[in-house]
């Protein structure tokens, strides 16, 4: 959640930026498509700064990995989020300019590697 | 298969899992699925720590940050939202309470019910919209 605190937020403008704490990209705060980024939208990586259990403001800081993508009953689709520190989830939009490599890859993920051969489910 | 070799290299192995299950205070085997009412048995092929049902992956939001501390107040039903894989090819879960929406990760077990997996696995791709558009981006 980069720079998603309420000081932030109260004085929000199109010329905030963050930096990405894992591949040092300056990004604009606001997506393309109106709403807030929280995530690098190269690498996807986010920082850990809001305390999703109580609200407000995080201390921990740490770096967050996507690790994987969950679809709404809208069909919109959210990245999960996982803090390298604390190990807190998180769920967060998908914006219109982030790496569709990325995304593509983590939603292929759990196919390309099976836990139980896929064959059988040919037959269903 | 790589994933044989991958999991026995060197992962420290799973917490002993020590919680008292049932009701009073007794020590319960099983518990029943909130979702689909199913009796599951706590012993699982594959895993120590099972927190959701086999046939309907609902579980029940009752432990906070370690598996079987039951220090979470809120006890809320907990659906399966999607399919994360850890780097030696293990599927995690990713539940979802409905109560306070509070995310959390659990690895599958071996008798969960592969039908579901697939299907949630298999979720990002079915719909038209941005799957199809993010290909043709590529």
């Amino acid at each position: 959640m980069s720079h998603d605190n309420p000081q932030h937020r109260s004085a929000m403008s199109s010329l905030d930026t963050f930096t990405c704490v894992r591949c040092g990209l300056t990004v604009a705060a606001s997506a393309p498509d109106g709403g807030r980024r929280n995530h690098c939208p190269s690498c996807l990586h986010s920082q850990h700064l809001v305390d999703h259990v109580e609200g407000g403001p995080s201390d921990c800081e740490g770096r967050m990995t996507p690790i994987s993508i969950a679809v709404l009953r809208t069909g919109d689709w959210m990245v999960v989020h996982r803090c390298v520190r604390c190990d807190e989830l998180t769920s967060n939009p998908v914006r219109g300019d982030d790496n569709q490599l990325i995304l593509m890859r983590m939603a292929v993920r759990p196919l390309a590697q099976p836990p139980f051969p896929l064959e059988a489910f040919g037959d269903l | 298969m790589t994933r044989r070799g991958a999991r026995t290299a060197g992962r420290r192995p799973q917490r002993a899992k020590d919680v008292l299950h049932g009701p009073a205070g007794t020590r319960g085997d099983a518990f029943r699925c909130v979702g689909c009412r199913l009796d599951v048995s706590v012993v699982a092929p594959g895993t120590a720590h099972r927190n959701h049902c086999p046939s309907c992956l609902v579980s029940l939001h009752v432990d906070r940050r370690v598996p079987g501390d039951r220090a979470a107040g809120c006890g809320g039903r907990m659906t399966a939202l999607s399919l994360s894989v850890r780097a030696d090819g293990e599927w995690m879960l990713i539940h979802h309470c409905l109560t306070c929406g509070e995310l959390s990760a659990n690895r599958i077990a071996g008798d969960d019910n592969a039908l579901a997996l697939i299907r949630l696995a298999l979720r990002p791709l079915a719909d038209a919209g941005i799957p199809a558009r993010v290909l043709l981006a590529l």
